[in-house]
C-alpha cells in the first residue's frame, strides 16, 4: 500500500497473503463466523511464527520487525487481514505488547515472549459501552492500600473471548492509567455481545470490584503519552484493516460490473454504473492516501501523528459506509444474500468504523488537538 | 550550479535564502487574501505591470522555471530544488499574475515545452518565465466544452502557408490582461473530428481579435469571450503537426488536471492549521463551542488533509514510474466533489450571517463568495463527469462510452 515499501516489507506482506489464502481464506472465515468451526490456537502460533505479533516486541523477547518500522510493518499485515476479513483481532495483542515494551515492569515483560509467539493473546479495553474512548470511560478506580479496586464496564472489546490478558485503561484520581490484568482475575468477566460484525466478536468486559496490585500498572499513572501512543497505533492499524477491506470489496464489485450482463451489455458499460465506480474508487484511493500518511506519521512519531490518525479514522470511517453501500447497490439482488461475501465486508466495516473511535468522536478530538 | 546531493541542496538553500532576503519583500500577512469575486477581484493594469516586474526579478535571479530546461530559460534543476525554493520563499511576497499566471506556467508552458519547435520554445518559454508573456487557454467554445474535440473555430491556410482564424472562444480565464492564447482550431472539417485539429499560439493583440469580459456568478469578470475575425497567424506559431492537435490536447489535459487548485494554500506538513477560515467564521458568529459547528470545522479539516494527502500519494506513485498517467483525475475529482462540500460547510456555520450582511462589513461576504466559487473546479478544467469517464475507462478499464462521432467527418455531425 505504501509507495515506498522496501523489498523486505513486500516479502512480509506477500507471505502474509499467501498464508491467509491457504490457511484462513474468506470461506473459512465464514465457517468461523457461523460457528461451524472455531479458530484453534494453531492459527495464532502460526501467525506468531510469521512475526505478526512480534513487531512491537524487543529482540531479547523474540520480537522484531522486518523493516525496523513496526507501525508500517503492522500496517501491511493489517491491510492483508482486512482484505481477507481475518478473525481473531490482533490489534489488542500488538498494542499490549507495545505498552509493555514501552512501560512494562520486569515481571510484565516476561509476558512479551508469549505475546510475540501467539501463545498468549491480549485485548485492549479502552472504550465504554456508551461509545466514549477516553481512558476514564466506564471504569471507576478506587485506591486500596498500595493497590487499586476497579469497577465498571468496558465496551466493544475485540475478540475478548480469545484473550488471556486485558490491558484496561482507566483514570486514577483523574489521571489516565493502564492496568494489565489476567483474564482470570477475580471479579473480571467477559460478557459476549451479539452484533453486526460476524468476523470479529465483541464483548463487554465487566469489572466487579476487581482488586489489582500496584504491580499491574503499566507505565506511569498520569503518563499521558503512553495511552496516547497506544490510541494512535490502535487507530491506524484499525484504519489499515479497513482500507484492506474497502479495497477488496471494491475489486469484487468492479469484477461483478465487468461480468454481469443486462440489456445485452455488461452493467459496467452503463455510465450510471461507471460513474458510481469512479466515485467509489476515489474513496478507495483517498482512504489509501490518508491511511499511508497516518501510518507514516505514527511510525515516525511526527508532531502531526495524533491529528493524522484521527483524520484517517474520521475519513475512512465515513468512506467505509459509502463504499459498502455503493458496492451493495451495484451488486443488485445477489448482494442482498447471506451466501454472498459482500455482507461480511459491510458488517465488519460498519463495526470497525466505531472501534477505537467513530468519525464524530475523532472529529471532536481533532478540534481539541488544535486547542479549539 | 548546485548538485543533487544533500550537501548540494543545502548549499542551494543558502543561496536561495540569501537571494530572497536581498531581493523580495516579506509577505504581508495582514493583507487580506485576494478574493475571487466582486469587481475588486479583477487585476488592474498597474497591478499586472508591477507583478510582471516582480516576476522578471525572480527570473533574473535564476528562480523561475526551476525544473524547466536551461536551454529554454529555465534552471534545469530537480523537483527537490523547487521544493527548497517553495519552502524558503513562503514568507515572501512572490509574484502573483493571477489565474492567467497559473495557466501560463502550469498548462500552456508545459504543453509548449512538450510539443513546440525549438525555435518557438527558445522565443516564448523564457518570456513566459520572465513575466513578459502571459498565456491563456483558448480551448472552450460556446458550442463545445467537455467535448473539446468538437471545437469549430476554423483555421484555414493561406497561399503563403500562414493561417487565418475565424470563430470564437469562451470562458477564457484572465484573457483581459493576457498576451497570448494557446488555441485549438479546426484545420480540416471533412475528416473525423479528432483528426482535423491543430494548435496555435495566438498573439491577443493581433488585428481581428476582440476580447470581452464576461460577468461571473460571483460578480467579477475573470473569464472572457474572444472573437476571431480573419486573424492572421504565422505558421511559425503552430504547435504540433497539422491535424495532430488531439495528441497535443491529451498532453495538455494531463497538465490541466495536475494544475490543481489555484485557491489552495501551499502544502506545509507538520503544522497545518485547523480550517482557519472556518474557525474565524465560527468565532465571528459566536459558535465555536457549538458541537455541531465543531463537527463541521473538523469535517472541513479532514477534507483539506485528505486532498493534500491524495495529491502527495498520486505524486509519489507518479515518481515511482509505474503509475497510470491518468491518476491526476483523482485529484481533480476530489477537488471537484469536495470543494463544494467545504463551501457549503461555511454557509452552514454562518447561517443567517452567511446570506445577509451590513454593506460596510466586507469580511462577511466571504462565505457567500466561497459558496459561489465552490464549484469552479467541478466544471473548469474538465467537469466531474469527464473525470469519472476518464477514471472508469482509463484506470478501471471499463468499456468506453458508445460513440456516435468517431468515424464520421466533423461537418456531418450534430453540433451546436
Ligand atoms: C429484498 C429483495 C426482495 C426482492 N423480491 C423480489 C420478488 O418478490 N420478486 C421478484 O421477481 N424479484 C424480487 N427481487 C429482485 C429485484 O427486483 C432485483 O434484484 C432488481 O430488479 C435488480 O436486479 P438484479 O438483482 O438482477 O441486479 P442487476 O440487474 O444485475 O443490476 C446490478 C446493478 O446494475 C445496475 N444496472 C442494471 N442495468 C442498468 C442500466 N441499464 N443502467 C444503469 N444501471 C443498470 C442496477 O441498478 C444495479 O445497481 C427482490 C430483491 C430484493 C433485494
Ligand atoms: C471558472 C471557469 C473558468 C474557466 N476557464 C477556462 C479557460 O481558461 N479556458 C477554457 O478554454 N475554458 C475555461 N473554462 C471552461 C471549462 O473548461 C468548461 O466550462 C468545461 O469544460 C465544461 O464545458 P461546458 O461549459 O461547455 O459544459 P458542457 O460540456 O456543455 O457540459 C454540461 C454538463 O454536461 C455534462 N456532460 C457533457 N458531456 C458529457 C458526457 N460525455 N458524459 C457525461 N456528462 C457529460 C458535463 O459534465 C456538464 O455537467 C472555464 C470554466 C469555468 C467555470
Amino acid at each position: 500500500m505504501l509507495p515506498g515499501v522496501t523489498a523486505d516489507q513486500k516479502l512480509f506482506a506477500e507471505t502474509a497473503e499467501r498464508f491467509i489464502r491457504s490457511t484462513c481464506p474468506v470461506s473459512t472465515v465464514r465457517r468461523v463466523a457461523q460457528r461451524e468451526e472455531e479458530l484453534d490456537g494453531g492459527y495464532f502460533t502460526e501467525i506468531g511464527e510469521l512475526g505478526w505479533l512480534a513487531l512491537f516486541v524487543p529482540e531479547e523477547h523474540g520480537g522484531g520487525s522486518p523493516s525496523g518500522q513496526p507501525v508500517l510493518d503492522a500496517g501491511l499485515i493489517a491491510e492483508q487481514r482486512g482484505r481477507y476479513l481475518q478473525p481473531g483481532g490482533i490489534v489488542g495483542s500488538n498494542v499490549t505488547a507495545l505498552a509493555i515494551t514501552l512501560g512494562g515492569t520486569g515481571e510484565q515483560r516476561a509476558l512479551l515472549d508469549d505475546l510475540a509467539g501467539g501463545k498468549a493473546l491480549a485485548a485492549w479495553a479502552l472504550g465504554d459501552p456508551a461509545g466514549g474512548w477516553e481512558a476514564s470511560a466506564g471504569v471507576e478506580v478506587r485506591r486500596d492500600g498500595t493497590g487499586f479496586v476497579l469497577s465498571g464496564a468496558k465496551g466493544l472489546v475485540q475478540d475478548a473471548h480469545l484473550a488471556g490478558w486485558f490491558l484496561v485503561s482507566a483514570a486514577v484520581d483523574g489521571r489516565p492509567a493502564l492496568f494489565l490484568l489476567p483474564a482470570d482475575a477475580p471479579g473480571l468477566s467477559v460478557e459476549p455481545l451479539a452484533g453486526l460484525d460476524l468476523t470479529h466478536r465483541y464483548a463487554e468486559l465487566v469489572l466487579r470490584d476487581v482488586a489489582v496490585p500496584a504491580s499491574a500498572v503499566v507505565g506511569q499513572i498520569g503518563g499521558d503519552d503512553l495511552g496516547e501512543r497506544l490510541l494512535q497505533v490502535a487507530t491506524v492499524l484499525t484504519v489499515a484493516e479497513m482500507v484492506g477491506a474497502i479495497g477488496e470489496l471494491f475489486v469484487m464489485t468492479l469484477e461483478h460490473a465487468r461480468n454481469r450482463a443486462a440489456f445485452g451489455r455488461v452493467i459496467g458499460s452503463f455510465q450510471a454504473v461507471k460513474h458510481q465506480l469512479a466515485d467509489l474508487s476515489l474513496a478507495v484511493e483517498c482512504s489509501h492516501a490518508i491511511a499511508t500518511a497516518a501510518l507514516t506519521a505514527v511510525q515516525e512519531q511526527a508532531p502531526d501523528a495524533a491529528e493524522l490518525a484521527s483524520v484517517a479514522k474520521a475519513f475512512v470511517g465515513d468512506a467505509a459506509i459509502d463504499v459498502s453501500q455503493g458496492c451493495l447497490q451495484l451488486h443488485g439482488g445477489i448482494g442482498y444474500t447471506w451466501e454472498h461475501d459482500l455482507h461480511l465486508y459491510l458488517r465488519r466495516l460498519a463495526t470497525d468504523r466505531v472501534v477505537f473511535g467513530d468519525p464524530a468522536w475523532h472529529r471532536e478530538r481533532i478540534c481539541r488537538l488544535h486547542g479549539l | 550550479m548546485s548538485g543533487q546531493t544533500a550537501d548540494g541542496l543545502e548549499a542551494y538553500r543558502r543561496e536561495v535564502r540569501a537571494w530572497l532576503a536581498a531581493n523580495l519583500d516579506p509577505r504581508d500577512d495582514n493583507e487580506p487574501a485576494r478574493l475571487r469575486g466582486g469587481d475588486a477581484a479583477n487585476l488592474s493594469p498597474e497591478r499586472v505591470a508591477q507583478q510582471r516586474d516582480l516576476q522578471r526579478r525572480v527570473h533574473e535571479g535564476g528562480y523561475a522555471g526551476i525544473t524547466w530546461p536551461a536551454q529554454f530559460g529555465g534552471q534545469g534543476l530537480t523537483a527537490a530544488h523547487e521544493e527548497v525554493f517553495a519552502q524558503e520563499s513562503r514568507g515572501y511576497a512572490l509574484p502573483d499574475l493571477g489565474i492567467a499566471g497559473l495557466t501560463t506556467t502550469r498548462v500552456c508552458g508545459p504543453t509548449i515545452l512538450a510539443h513546440g519547435t525549438d525555435e518557438f520554445r527558445r522565443t516564448h518559454i523564457p518570456r513566459m518565465l520572465s513575466g513578459e508573456e502571459i498565456w491563456v487557454q483558448l480551448f472552450s467554445e460556446p458550442g463545445a466544452g467537455s467535448d473539446l474535440a468538437g471545437v469549430s473555430t476554423r483555421a484555414t491556410r493561406t497561399d503563403a502557408g500562414d493561417w487565418v482564424l475565424n470563430g470564437s472562444k469562451v470562458w477564457t480565464s484572465g484573457a483581459y490582461y493576457a498576451d497570448y492564447g494557446l488555441c485549438l482550431a479546426r484545420t480540416d472539417p471533412t475528416v473525423p473530428k479528432h483528426r482535423g485539429l491543430t494548435w496555435f499560439g495566438v498573439p491577443l493583440t493581433s488585428d481581428g481579435v476582440t476580447i470581452r469580459p464576461i460577468r461571473e456568478i460571483n460578480g467579477s469578470s475573470e473569464f472572457c469571450e474572444e472573437f476571431f475575425d480573419d486573424v492572421v497567424v504565422s505558421d511559425a506559431n503552430r504547435i504540433g503537426a497539422v491535424g495532430d492537435g488531439w495528441t497535443v490536447a491529451r498532453t495538455m489535459m494531463v497538465f490541466e488536471r495536475l494544475g490543481g487548485d489555484p485557491d489552495e494554500a501551499p502544502r506545509h506538513s507538520g503544522a497545518r492549521e485547523l480550517a482557519p477560515d472556518l474557525v474565524a467564521l465560527a468565532r465571528r458568529v459566536g459558535r465555536l463551542g457549538d458541537p455541531v459547528t465543531r463537527q463541521l470545522i473538523a469535517r472541513a479539516h479532514v477534507i483539506d488533509l485528505v486532498k493534500e494527502q491524495l495529491d502527495a500519494y498520486v505524486a509519489a506513485l507518479a515518481e515511482s514510474g509505474a503509475a497510470n498517467p491518468n491518476l491526476g483525475s483523482y485529484g481533480k475529482l476530489a477537488a471537484g466533489t469536495l470543494n463544494p462540500v467545504r463551501a457549503s460547510i461555511g454557509l452552514e456555520i454562518a447561517a443567517a450571517a452567511g446570506v445577509a450582511w451590513h454593506p460596510q462589513d466586507t469580511e462577511a461576504s466571504t462565505t457567500a463568495l466561497n459558496y459561489l466559487n465552490g464549484r469552479i473546479l467541478s466544471i473548469a478544467g474538465g467537469t466531474n463527469e469527464m473525470q469519472r469517464n476518464g477514471i472508469s475507462e482509463r484506470i478501471l478499464g471499463l468499456p468506453r462510452e458508445p460513440a456516435h462521432d468517431l468515424d464520421r467527418p466533423f461537418n456531418e455531425l450534430r453540433h451546436n
